[in-house]
């Protein structure tokens, strides 16, 4: 015999997130301490053994110049001394230029690319149509009888970013649930309301290239989630983003 | 024959084990040889939850990498997760030589050492393993690579030095 058909229809909804990938600015109180401490570091050090090299050829310049010594060179002195060493590096040095941590897109304000804010987690956001309405959501889809929610989620995941994506889910278990309930007009009998459950699942690669983006999408860090959410909706979502 | 004479308490003098204190300490038990170190057993985990879990992390940088392990370590220990081990493997050296080919053949060296240390966690429940990893992924240093795995006894193994003569000689008698 079937089961009675269930007042709330189910959806499984996925939160993909893009990792940090630097640390995040260090605050001044940090800052100072960082500084203190390295300080202490080196006056609490000894010399290292390229520090004692050049020391010592120091020493053994400025013997030559004072008394015009040539038995040092019997000593077999060094072809390379050890601060030409440090030029070369100290140039080598020079020529490396780190990454500016403030990218183009950070600059512009693109909320599409995701090369923005590096230093937090981004999610993405996509507008979809419920009901009639347009609303900016999680990408959702229905679940369907016989796949599990995890699969569901996966599936939405798919749905919207195509099949060629590095995303890894970690546990069968939802992070947390959203219900509400249909307008009046729209309620019957077996139609009370839905049922969202969300998933969290990690962008391994960055390279998006292959992913056919069907829908208008935004990769919001958690701040700027209340600027596209509704309340209720965010204040759940909210509950599970660790930042 | 003050010199002479020996005022050694013997056992009929009332003052005889005066300087006797070993009486007082604890008993020692006697100390053993060192025993062979025994694999403990490595229990894999039911449905609900992982067994032995290693988390594996390796970098360039010692201080990072160790300062990351203590962190990993107290977080455990703050969400009461038992931490079973907590030990480093030994560092490897590599030498990177450039082979610069301008004129002159110059070969500038340098020396990058890889540095290890592993957690080994037990008891980890299924639905807050993922919360752990997450937490552990977003807070990583940049250089840091980390790895958790479920332990084997591959991983106990590597920690162990093979005696080459030993089982020579082992394999001569038997």
């Amino acid at each position: 015999s079937a089961a009675p058909p269930r007042p709330w229809r189910l959806f499984g909804a996925m939160c993909l997130l893009r990792l940090p990938r630097i640390s995040q600015p260090l605050e001044k109180v940090e800052e100072e301490m960082a500084a203190l401490m390295d300080q202490i570091e080196l006056e609490k050090s000894h010399y290292s053994d390229h520090e004692m090299r050049k020391l010592e050829e120091e020493e053994q310049l400025k013997r030559k110049k004072e008394s015009l010594y040539d038995e040092d060179e019997a000593h077999g002195k060094t072809v390379v001394m050890a601060q030409d060493l440090e030029e070369k590096w100290e140039q080598k040095f020079l020529k490396f230029k780190a990454a500016s941590r403030i990218t183009d897109a950070d600059k512009s304000n693109d909320r599409t690319s995701l090369n923005r804010k590096l230093d937090s987690n981004l999610m993405l956001l996509v507008k979809q149509k419920i009901g009639d309405q347009e609303l900016w959501l999680l990408p959702q889809v229905e679940w369907q009888p016989g796949e599990t929610l995890r699969s569901t989620a996966e599936r939405a995941m798919a749905v919207f970013l195509g099949d060629h994506i590095q995303a890894k889910v970690l546990g069968n278990a939802p992070y947390g649930i959203y219900k509400y309930k249909f307008p009046r007009a729209m309620r019957t009998e077996n139609n009370v309301g839905a049922k969202v459950f969300f998933f969290k699942a990690f962008l391994q690669s960055s390279d998006l290239s292959q992913a056919e983006l069907k829908a208008d999408h935004l990769w919001v860090t958690r701040k700027e989630l209340g600027d596209y959410l509704k309340s209720e909706y965010l204040k759940k979502v909210n509950r599970f983003l660790l930042d | 024959d003050a010199l002479l004479g020996c005022h050694r308490s013997y056992r009929s003098r009332p003052t005889h084990g005066i300087g006797k204190f070993k009486y007082l300490l604890p008993k020692e038990v006697p100390k053993k040889r060192k025993e062979k170190v025994q694999m403990k057993e490595i229990s894999a985990g039911n449905e609900y939850q992982y067994g032995d879990v290693n988390i594996q992390m390796t970098s360039n940088d010692l201080c990072l990498v160790e300062h990351f392990a203590q962190y990993v370590h107290r977080l455990c220990n703050r969400l009461s997760i038992r931490v079973n081990e907590s030990y480093a493997m030994p560092t490897r050296t590599n030498e990177v030589l450039f082979m610069e080919e301008r004129g002159s053949k110059m070969q500038l060296d340098a020396v990058l050492t890889t540095h290890q240390r592993v957690i080994q966690i037990h008891g980890l429940s299924s639905t807050f393993a993922p919360i752990l990893l997450e937490i552990i992924q977003s807070n990583q240093p940049e250089g840091v690579h980390l790895l958790m795995k479920q332990h084997t006894e591959a991983d106990f193994k590597s920690r162990l030095k093979s005696r080459p003569e030993l089982e020579e000689l082992l394999a001569e008698m038997s």
